[in-house]
């Protein structure tokens, strides 16, 4: 499941964690996180400024069974979008 | 843990060279948030990254400290084995260890080895 941008700009997320500046594994170990303290269905949104985190929380989120929305640009960051589903 | 997957980690690599140390802790803790039973076997120099203190005073460039990559893959329920005859020739006791580090023998490495998904070596 992904959105489009435009669904993305408008998305107000359940929870956002800010993992700027942390390195790998950090933004993926603060999500796994996050979903423990949100119900399924919920949305969070990861900040990072590691460019490879959207495509690290995108394959994580398809191993253990939540939708990976996408991602969007900010000003020096990503922000990745991501709905609990167990 | 999902479908009964677990990863074995073997650390070979100590203090003296941070980035192969850090390595298999970011894959561990990554395994551990993916719903992976983890297991990290410590060998050779790896042994003293268990130590109380030791994690502390390594630092990878562009790695997060491993004093909290441990800390991560402890919270997260990995295990840590630690090579029984590598602590003896280092004067290492299980009061040296880290809390949650056990020292075991090669029939436990090999028990842990062969009955998991995958064993990747640093």
């Amino acid at each position: 499941m992904t959105a489009t941008l435009e669904q993305l700009e408008t998305l107000t997320a359940d929870k956002v964690i800010d993992a700027r500046g942390a390195a790998c594994p950090g933004p993926l170990l603060e999500a796994k996180k996050a979903m423990g303290s949100v119900t399924v269905g919920s949305t969070i949104e990861i900040w990072s400024t590691d460019p490879v985190t959207k495509s690290d929380i995108g394959a994580w989120s398809a191993k253990v069974g939540h939708d990976f929305l996408g991602s969007l640009a900010a000003d020096g960051y990503d922000r990745v979008f991501v709905i609990r589903r167990k | 843990m999902a479908d009964n997957e677990k990863l074995v980690f073997m650390v070979m690599h100590g203090v003296e060279f941070p980035e192969h140390a850090s390595i298999p802790f970011v894959m561990a803790a990554a395994a551990l948030a993916s719903d992976v039973e983890v297991v990290m076997g410590f060998q050779g120099p790896g042994v003293d990254l268990v130590k109380a203190g030791v994690a502390e005073t390594v630092q990878a460039p562009e790695f997060p400290p491993l004093a909290k990559l441990l800390a991560d893959v402890r919270e997260m329920g990995g295990k840590l084995l630690v090579c029984g005859p590598c602590c003896k020739s280092r004067s290492i006791t299980l009061d040296d260890l880290v809390p949650e580090a056990e020292i075991v023998a090669a029939g436990r490495f090999i028990a842990e080895i062969t009955s998991a998904t995958s064993t990747l070596n640093y």
